[in-house]
């Protein structure tokens, strides 16, 4: 009798799915779901205050279908399984419309079945390894194709690198990247030999013998490449050891993923000056929309010494893509505003526009700077817009996917088979 | 002393046999309510989630209890087989959970798969994400519940038995001991962690909510039985271990916790009776971990770090040692109470001139409870049912030595 | 053209001199590559400037190189920018470095060339370098030779051997000459002398220059014939990868993959059956097989190659590598230079792992030591040791915040730094642990509580980003015994700063009456009360001074890793560790443990250089293995100390 009943409410939770008709709902809900404490705070409190300050904006804007927009702020606490359930709780009961959050590849990968399950919506902001398009997700971070690609190339092109050192913190986004580029450099015919991988652990500082072992690569005369995608804490480390063995720039150059202005903002950039970074933003982007976006920012933060980053961009992008896709669907409804979002146009605080593709990920350029003496970034090299590509090409498992919400209603489909892998995503 | 006399050595006495039948019929009362609730609508699937997996941290905290508030041996590693026990399972639901999407996506083909065909498939299905397809070797009965769920009592049972024996044997004890079972943990979380481990390194398994074989079925359900299934372990190991600390084997355990030295020159086999206490509460800590984390959703290395096994020592520190009803309220009061603060749900105070946040200010908090309930509060929450029941009984109230944590005078009077 | 030569005629206030003018028109037709050069299209516009023999070009290409060239956007001229006042940047020659007028910062756009450009840049201003008054122009054109050793080199660079007059700079050309001339001279006699005198060059680049002289090539030929050329020796191939090497050189059919079978099958799928075999049959290898070789047999499939077929081929061939060099006696006299280089290499890097590891052992014998005080005396475990290392490291933050001068603040730093952990520590003693001393495994819980509520302090007040903690000038950089044994000055400051530490602990244990006190305590707290000491004196003391100690400890490791409110935390399971391996109680215990954890896991990361958190895995399990045989440490106290 009992179990019965329950299959009955459970079938009722079903029908009641968040997202359904609530056109009407004021005021709107958006939910942040990035930890407030815990290791990961470092670098998504800023995001909390990102989306805090844009949604006060758009409030100020006049709101999105009429109604206010309102912040439900969550602190999953760098704790991955709270992040699904943090997750299940903002969709059920503060029933949001819309999700901002997430940061590691991990917590994403948590909070993904709860999404897919009572599709939700949520927006992702960070760089990532790609192999993923799930149907409830908007990427708006770079996939390799749209970070590490150009910078490898730019490696091989403009600075002529011989011989390549993979370094990263072991997870999964150094991993499959560095499976990307290892693949990919010897596609360019860089041989196996002369490329060095390494993992150490989070927040390791013991440097000294892997740059050792770094400079001995370059023993034959090669130019020798870092390719960094250390993370976080590391990073310290591992820069004062490149600079206690009198390693600079012109040496050995080192292009990292994961170090942005506010990673440097706890080191001491003097003898860093030269060293590169790919992102797809940097705040020293010399246009009026970037120049309004750190006065927003700094007028929000009362703090003149807050610097902005690459996943700040993404959110503030995402954020006004939704807004726009909600005002054309009329709706909050999550399908609805799903379609409305393939196609999005919005300015890219760096120039040009960002477009939003029907694999749920967005077209960028992409920017490589060199770290500067005051802990910013000198833009050498601009791309033309990238759209980035959930499932790369150089890896042989996922060269044969695709994914198409629009056409094919598929985020993993196999293209030699024609058929659909999955419907839900890989997790 | 009158009441042991009456009973009896061997029997169990009528104080914990008391306390078993009251929180038992509380934890019945506790999982009538829940469901009610639930059913009625008034409380989300993600609480009873949170409270499923509640449950199955007081079943590892009792065990905790037992293994150092009734043994003496302060493990700071229980928490690797709470993880150990539910990656076991986890490999089943990942492996299950895939080999169903690969089956339908190969059946729409002209050729039929092979068997090959369909391992491939499945490992780059789910070591993909660690750019591999690959399949370990330890995944070699992850296509079998039966013996997925054989792995969830073996492998912690195992670890725990030979890593008791090579420790107990050479007389490695107290702080030494828990230094070990540290660094046991720290050598386990940092291989997971390694890519090269076979279990997703970093990313671990995840998605273990969906279970296979009941896709249709909506998670309200799913989470009530799951609730079941740990208010039933709960319930179990209980009485498990409430019939393993009474009667002999418990005043041998007891004696070993007080003076090890003591028991063995009166003859025991000091070594057998902690190795049995640090194997059966290894293997229901297994148990324990593997039905929490279909309700997490995701295990990964990280839920297996040295703190995460201090924090199981800590609950059961505040919930009362050598009680097992302590060990569970400590272990539900504090990780409840936890959630609340973390999830924004404690309001925040204004003091004018600094606003206290909690998201900020709760580890702070928690940190000088810990302190507050080791100095002045050695009895913790469970205390304060001594409290009531000693009003009803009169009993020895001399000290029995310094470790006033535990409780050693009541049992003396028993 | 005519808005340029316009342009000319207005902004040019002081008269152009010639040479200018031809620079700058070289430089005009070129403008693009100028203002945005890329390393593989920027050589024609060197080649111009380096044909056009101008005596300014090496002035230009200084500056270009060192990117102070700037371009007017009014006018699209180049100068070298000067000196920034007020927005106004003084313009200066391109040609001479005169001053020649002066533009606003906003018209002047930065020509940046990236490292790739700056190096072909270096390239080609060696040849003006090699003779440069300036030392370091010389030291400068010969890093980009070594960088780029090439057979144009040898002229000039022996042409400015005879006028050197700087013996360092003179040996490095001489060695560098050595080099070049080892692998581009003319005679095989000239050739063998350099290479011999290479021997005992442990430089990269001539050890490269060797190597580059023994370069290989991979030759397929059939068994038992004989190659042209030198054969190094015979390669033994995996079975995959041999067989794909004679696939490439087309010696046999390529392989037929499952893959492929399937594809074939596919192709051939006619009225539901492949090859008289139905589909829903074919889920097996062995059908799929069968139905592949039937299909082969029609001529519609390419024909299987079976294992035994490829083992045939792989045998009825030899992999051979072939220098590429012809001279023999070349290779001979190379070989036998590189075979004695690579033994020292070999050994010059088991000493550089060796300052690794002792580096190494030296953190965690300053991490570890005041827990050994602490654990080792009054048999307490303080699992807030971290958070005094923490403390310490936010200490040194926080002096530099007022003390900008970095030396100043460092000296302030270190002593500042013990006296805050040491008070924290004497405050911890006496509210918390003092009343807990006969439970410890309490003490354990009780302090961590203090660890979580202080870390999170630190993160309430410093916030969660890492602060930095910046080293002096005088401690960067590194000591350089030869090209590859080196050790940075931070670390020399650690190592000297344990030394100092445990000189000062024996001291104070062995020398001093506080020292008598702590080891009667240690032995016998009631005996030694009895005898007038106040143990509750004592343990205060020795708390202080091991707390005292985590807070240098903490600038140390602040100094040459990450100051956040985790670092103490990554420290603590690694410094238990440390003293337990040591044996409790005994500063050298604590060093023998901290040396045999440091050099362990230099070893085990030299093993496997790829993996360091495998490296951290099966160091962790050495030390559970080692205290299973040695329950007691490595120093092992006898008697009733060590009874705990």
């Amino acid at each position: 009798m009992l179990i019965r009943s329950l299959f009955v409410t459970g079938a009722l939770c079903v029908a009641a799915q968040p997202g359904v008709a609530q056109e009407t709902d004021c005021p709107v809900k958006v939910g942040v779901l990035h930890s407030l404490s815990g290791t990961m705070a470092i670098s998504e409190t800023t995001l909390k205050d990102v989306m805090e300050m844009l949604i006060e904006q758009q409030n100020e804007a006049g709101g999105v279908l009429g109604c206010d927009i309102e912040a439900v702020v969550v602190d999953p606490a760098s704790d991955w399984p709270r992040f699904a359930e943090l997750g299940r709780q903002l969709l059920t009961e503060d029933e949001v419309d819309v999700i901002f959050g997430s940061w590691t590849s991990v917590s994403r990968k948590s909070v993904l079945p709860v999404l897919e399950e009572l599709n939700g919506l949520m927006f992702y902001p960070v760089q990532y390894e790609g192999e993923e398009s799930s149907k409830n997700v908007f990427y708006t971070g770079a996939a390799p194709n749209q970070q590490a690609i150009p910078a490898v190339d730019y490696f091989l092109e403009e600075l002529g690198i011989e011989k390549f050192a993979l370094l990263g913190t072991d997870y999964v986004y150094p991993r499959t990247t560095n499976n990307i580029l290892e693949s990919y450099l010897q596609d360019k015919g860089i041989a196996s030999e002369d490329i060095f991988v390494n993992y150490t652990p989070f927040g390791h500082s013991d440097w000294s013998t892997i740059v050792s072992d770094v400079v001995e690569l370059g023993s034959d005369g090669s130019l020798v490449g870092v390719i960094s995608t250390i993370n976080g804490d590391a990073n310290i480390g591992f820069y004062k050891e490149l600079a206690a063995q009198g390693i600079d720039a012109a040496d050995i150059p080192v292009v990292a993923f994961s170090v942005g202005e506010e990673e440097l903002s706890g080191l001491d950039t003097s003898n860093l000056v030269g060293h590169l970074a790919a992102w797809n933003y940097f705040m020293s982007a010399d246009t009026p929309e970037n120049e309004e976006f750190i006065a927003a920012w700094h007028d929000f933060t009362g703090d003149e010494n807050r610097v902005t980053n690459d996943p700040m961009e993404a959110h503030y992008i995402g954020f006004n893509m939704w807004v726009n896709a909600v005002e054309e669907a009329g709706t909050t409804d999550v399908d609805a505003v799903r379609e409305a979002m393939w196609g999005q146009e919005f300015p890219n605080l760096t120039g040009g526009t960002a477009v939003m593709g029907t694999n749920h990920h967005l077209s960028k350029p992409v920017l490589i700077g060199e770290i500067r003496e005051d802990g910013q970034f000198d833009i050498i090299s601009e791309t033309d817009p990238v759209p980035g590509d959930a499932w790369t090409d150089y890896l042989p498992d996922s060269a044969v996917l695709t994914s198409d919400w629009k056409e094919l209603d598929c985020g993993m489909y196999n293209t030699r088979t024609e058929t659909c892998v999955q419907q839900t995503s890989n997790y | 002393m009158a009441d042991a006399t009456l009973t009896g050595p061997a029997t169990v006495p009528p104080i914990r046999r008391t306390s078993t039948m009251i929180f038992l019929a509380a934890l019945a009362v506790f999982v009538l309510l829940v469901t009610l609730l639930a059913d009625a609508g008034m409380i989300s699937t993600s609480t009873v989630k949170l409270l499923g997996k509640t449950l199955c941290l007081a079943l590892a905290a009792v065990a905790m209890d037992v293994v150092w508030g009734y043994t003496g041996i302060l493990s700071l590693g229980h928490m690797a087989f709470f993880g150990l026990g539910g990656y076991a399972i986890g490999m089943w639901l990942m492996w299950a959970r895939t080999e169903a999407i690969v089956l339908a996506d190969m059946a729409a083909r002209t050729l039929p798969p092979t068997p090959s065909e369909l391992q491939d498939a499945i490992g780059s299905q789910i070591f993909g994400v660690v750019g591999t397809s690959d399949i370990p070797m330890i995944w070699t009965f992850a296509h079998s519940l039966p013996l997925q769920l054989a792995m969830v009592v073996l492998v912690p049972g195992l670890l725990a038995l030979v890593f008791g024996w090579l420790a107990f044997r050479s007389r490695v004890a107290g702080v030494y001991l828990s230094i070990l079972t540290q660094a046991m943990t720290l050598a386990l979380s940092l291989y997971l962690f390694q890519n090269d481990s076979g279990l997703r390194g970093n990313n671990g398994l995840s998605g273990l909510q969906n279970i296979p074989g009941f896709e249709t079925t909506s998670q309200a359900t799913i989470s009530i039985a799951f609730f079941w299934g740990s208010a039933l372990a709960l319930g179990l190991g209980y009485l498990l271990f409430a019939w393993v600390v009474s009667g002999r084997m418990g005043s041998v355990l007891r004696a070993v916790r007080d003076d090890e030295a003591r028991v063995r020159f009166l003859g025991y086999h000091v070594e057998s009776f902690k190795l049995f206490a640090f194997t059966l509460t290894a293997i229901v800590t297994g148990i324990a971990g593997a039905l929490y984390y279909p309700q997490a959703g995701i295990i990964n290395p990280n839920e297996i770090a040295p703190v995460a096994s201090i924090y199981l020592a800590v609950w059961v520190a505040i919930g009362g040692r050598g009680r097992l009803y302590g060990a569970a309220i400590g272990a539900i009061v504090v990780s409840l109470l936890s959630n609340w603060f973390t999830s924004g749900g404690a309001p925040d105070i204004d003091l004018g001139i600094y606003e206290i946040r909690w998201t900020e200010w709760w580890l702070v908090l928690l940190g000088v409870s810990f302190i507050c309930v080791t100095l002045f509060a050695p009895q913790g929450l469970g205390g304060l049912f001594d409290l009531l029941s000693a009003r009803r009984r009169s009993g020895r109230r001399a000290s029995y030595g310094p470790d006033t944590g535990a409780k050693r005078p009541e049992e003396g009077a028993e | 053209m005519l808005r340029l030569l316009l342009a000319l005629a207005i902004t040019l206030i002081v008269a152009p001199a010639a040479a200018q003018d031809d620079l700058q028109a070289i430089l005009q037709t070129h403008a693009e590559e100028v203002a945005n050069p890329g390393r593989r299209s920027v050589g024609a516009l060197i080649d111009d400037l380096l044909a056009s023999d101008l005596p300014s070009v090496p002035v230009f290409l200084d500056a270009w190189q060192d990117r102070e060239v700037v371009r007017d956007s009014r006018d699209g001229r180049f100068f070298i920018a000067g000196d920034e006042e007020d927005g106004v940047v003084t313009l200066l020659d391109i040609a001479n470095g005169d001053e020649i007028g002066t533009a606003p910062e906003a018209a002047l756009e930065e020509v940046r060339p990236n490292g790739g450009v700056r190096r072909v840049i270096g390239g080609a201003l060696v040849q003006f370098r090699l003779s440069d008054p300036d030392p370091r122009a010389r030291q400068r054109a010969l890093a980009s030779i070594a960088r780029r050793p090439d057979a144009d080199q040898i002229d000039p660079l022996r042409a400015s051997i005879e006028e050197e007059d700087d013996a360092g700079i003179l040996a490095e050309k001489e060695r560098l000459l050595n080099i070049l001339v080892a692998r581009f001279g003319a005679t095989t006699e000239d050739r063998i002398a350099a290479i011999e005198a290479l021997a005992g060059e442990i430089n990269p680049d001539a050890r490269a220059a060797l190597s580059e002289i023994l370069r290989t090539e991979d030759r397929v030929v059939p068994a038992g014939e004989a190659t042209d050329g030198n054969v190094a020796g015979t390669l033994s191939l995996p079975r995959a990868e041999a067989y794909g090497r004679l696939v490439d050189a087309e010696l046999a059919p390529p392989g037929v993959s499952p893959a492929e079978i399937r594809d074939t099958l596919l192709a051939n799928v006619e009225a539901g059956a492949v090859a008289g075999t139905r589909l829903a049959d074919l889920d097996t290898d062995t059908a799929r097989h069968a139905a592949y070789e039937r299909l082969s047999e029609t001529g519609r499939a390419a024909p299987f190659v079976s294992d035994e077929e490829i083992d045939a081929a792989i045998a009825a061939h030899s992999f051979e590598a072939v220098f590429l060099e012809e001279d023999e006696a070349v290779i001979d006299a190379a070989r036998a230079t590189l075979g004695s280089v690579e033994r020292q290499v070999a050994l010059n890097r088991a000493a550089d792992l060796g300052l690794d590891a002792l580096s190494l052992a030296s953190i965690y014998f300053l991490a570890a030591i005041g827990l050994a005080i602490t654990f080792g005396v009054m048999g307490v475990i303080n699992m807030a040791h971290g958070e005094f290392i923490m403390m310490g490291a936010y200490t040194g933050y926080v002096v530099q915040q007022f003390v900008p001068d970095y030396t100043l603040s460092l000296v302030i730093a270190l002593p500042l730094a013990f006296i805050v952990a040491a008070a924290a520590g004497v405050a911890m003693e006496r509210l918390v642990i003092r009343h807990l001393y006969h439970r410890p495994l309490e003490t354990l819980l009780a302090t961590f509580g203090i660890s979580i509520a202080l870390q999170q302090l630190a993160k309430n007040i410093f916030g969660t980003q890492a602060r930095p903690l910046t080293s002096p000038d005088w401690l960067g950089g590194q000591l350089v015994v030869n090209e590859l044994v080196s050790i940075s000055y931070i670390r020399i400051a650690i190592f000297v700063l344990a030394l100092a530490f445990l000189g000062l602990l024996l001291f104070i244990l062995n020398r001093t009456r506080l020292g008598l006190e702590v080891r009667a305590v240690t032995q016998n707290p009631g005996m030694a009360a009895s005898m007038g000491i106040d143990p509750d004196r004592i343990n205060m003391m020795t708390f202080a001074l091991g707390s005292g100690i985590a807070g240098i400890a903490g600038v140390a490791i602040g100094l040459y890793a990450q100051v956040t409110s985790e670092m103490g935390a990554n420290y603590i399971v690694q410094s238990f560790m440390t003293v337990v391996v040591g044996g409790v109680g005994n500063v050298w215990g604590t060093l023998a443990g901290a040396g045999l954890i440091g050099v362990l896991q230099k070893l085990i990361e030299g093993m496997n250089p790829s993996n360091t958190l495998a490296a951290q895995t099966y160091m962790i399990l050495f030390i559970i293995l080692f205290i299973q045989f040695r329950p007691r440490g490595i120093v092992a106290l006898r008697g009733r100390a060590a009874e705990g």
